[in-house]
């Protein structure tokens, strides 16, 4: 990682003669030795900044690992944020559509997937609007109902869930649990701690990169808070 | 819920063939990015699809009215608006082809960031919309022929034979710009420079003969030079072009695509960080 990053070739060339540019090594995550068993549901915890969205990427396969391994067995729907693959321009069946190609399914599915997509995040008569004028809300009802609707082996939630009203949070986890009885893997991050304590089986506990603790949910959600408290 | 590893960071990449699999995996969306890329471009212009017959028309007729009768220059054995014409259109389709390409990746940075598509599907689309753009753009030139009573000769039919080779010319050039340009935007200057440099290079508006001897070999180096050859025989010159030129045209082509995408798999794992 480059500190004083230049914007432009002059500035790169500018930098490096008066030996502005220092490299350091940066390590976002560090000795991360994790499996995940399949069907599981692990609550992430941790303080901002500890590594958690840097290791969903790496899990989603947008990040590489620097040094080692990730082996992943399944799809992955990543849910880092929310609207990530939807065009403004297009309108909201077509979004749907694009959004589930852009997630690993073939547009032909999506098309025929469409009207229950829409139905489950109650925006059926917005189907041929476009997506410009769109609520965060609306968006986020959006991208939760199309990602979890290609029936993803992995489910990956990066603290997505929160900026939706109540009667979201009430909806998705009712989705989530659904995915979870059908056997879905979910891996979620959250600082909302009374969900993962009703939801994880396991939790891990990363701390300035490192796993900090890990294991059965309710030891390390109070270890957790015991350390935020103090 | 399969057993077998999907996905495996160390799993050793073939260049080209790992590409080529992950891309025709996710064909389907290649399609639709290719349909939402012509379709923003004529959502928003007036004349739509007409657009792209009509501009270069008119830039044709005002480099026609200064250089065929201002400048007089002259095509031996060649109708010189045909000439111009074909030679406006094919570099066009290169510079144009090039700055979208490498724009798609920078463009969809905000969903690269967050899901894994392979980034080189948008490079292709950029690349694919080009050449249907092209190909409409044929249209005119066909009746162009047929006013100044060139003709269209049967060859016409495998003009698809150089598009196929630019569409991989531009993909490989794309990915070479896109990834220096998230290193530095201003990459985008340099290469509109080097565009214009290369366009000039190319005899789109002059005949290669009236190039002084020595500096001949600059214009014979020039990749787009091998494509107008090909493009141009086939298109109105009535006799397949010498074998060298579409040699030349392939070579180009394959050189591109492996070093553009070796070059952007090895600093696209350094970039997406900074992205």
């Amino acid at each position: 990682m480059a500190h004083n990053r230049a914007a432009s070739l002059k500035e790169f060339a500018v930098h490096l003669v008066r030996r502005q540019i220092r490299y350091e090594q940066f390590y976002a995550l560090k000795q991360i030795d994790l499996k995940v068993p399949a069907h599981e549901f692990l609550g992430v915890v941790g303080a901002n900044g500890a590594g958690k969205s840097t290791l969903m990427k790496i899990i989603a396969r947008v990040l590489p690992p620097t040094e080692g391994r990730i082996a992943v067995r399944g799809t992955v729907a990543p849910m880092i944020e929310l609207a990530a693959g939807l065009d403004n321009e297009l309108t909201t069946a077509e979004n749907v559509v694009l959004y589930g190609s852009l997630l690993g399914r073939s547009p032909r599915e999506m098309r025929q997937r469409v009207d229950r997509i829409l139905e489950w995040a109650e925006l059926e008569d917005y189907a041929d609007v476009p997506v410009r004028s769109f609520s965060s809300g609306m968006l986020a009802r959006l991208g939760f109902a199309v990602a979890t609707d290609v029936d993803p082996d992995i489910l990956v939630v990066d603290e997505v869930l929160a900026v939706g009203d109540q009667a979201f949070q009430h909806r998705s986890t009712e989705r989530i649990q659904e995915l979870m009885r059908q056997g879905t893997t979910v891996i979620f991050v959250s600082h909302d701690l009374s969900t993962i304590r009703s939801l994880a089986s396991s939790t891990l506990w990363l701390d300035r990169g490192e796993i900090r603790m890990c294991g059965p949910t309710e030891d390390v959600v109070t270890q957790y808070e015991q350390s935020a408290s103090l | 819920m399969s057993s077998a590893v999907t996905y495996d960071s160390t799993e050793r990449r073939t260049a080209l063939v790992s590409e080529f699999r992950d891309i025709w995996s996710r064909r389907g969306l290649l399609g639709l990015l290719v349909v939402r890329n012509l379709t923003i471009r004529y959502k928003r212009s007036l004349l739509g699809v007409w657009w792209t017959a009509l501009n270069p028309l008119l830039t044709v007729a005002i480099m026609f009215l200064v250089f065929s009768r201002v400048f007089r220059l002259a095509t031996p054995g060649q109708p010189y608006v045909v000439y111009l014409l074909s030679g406006v259109l094919l570099v066009s389709f290169f510079s144009q082809g090039v700055t979208q390409c490498a724009f798609s990746i920078i463009g969809s940075s905000g969903v690269l960031k967050k899901l894994y598509v392979p980034p080189e599907l948008f490079s292709l689309s950029a690349g694919l919309a080009a050449a249907i753009t092209f190909g409409i753009s044929l249209i005119p030139l066909l009746i162009v022929q047929l006013v100044v009573g060139v003709g269209v000769p049967w060859t016409f039919m495998l003009t698809p034979i150089p598009i196929v080779f630019m569409v991989i010319f531009i993909t490989g050039i794309g990915l070479l710009v896109a990834a220096a340009a998230v290193y530095f935007y201003d990459i985008f200057e340099i290469a509109n420079v080097a565009l214009q440099l290369i366009a000039y290079l190319t005899p789109t508006f002059y005949p290669a003969s009236i190039v002084p001897v020595h500096l001949r070999w600059a214009v014979d180096i020039n990749p787009l030079f091998s494509f107008l050859q090909v493009f141009r025989g086939l298109a109105y010159q009535q006799h397949i072009v010498s074998w060298h030129w579409y040699a030349g045209m392939g070579a180009y082509s394959l050189a591109a695509l492996l070093v553009g995408t070796r070059l952007f798999r090895r600093s696209w794992k350094n970039l997406v960080v900074l992205l």
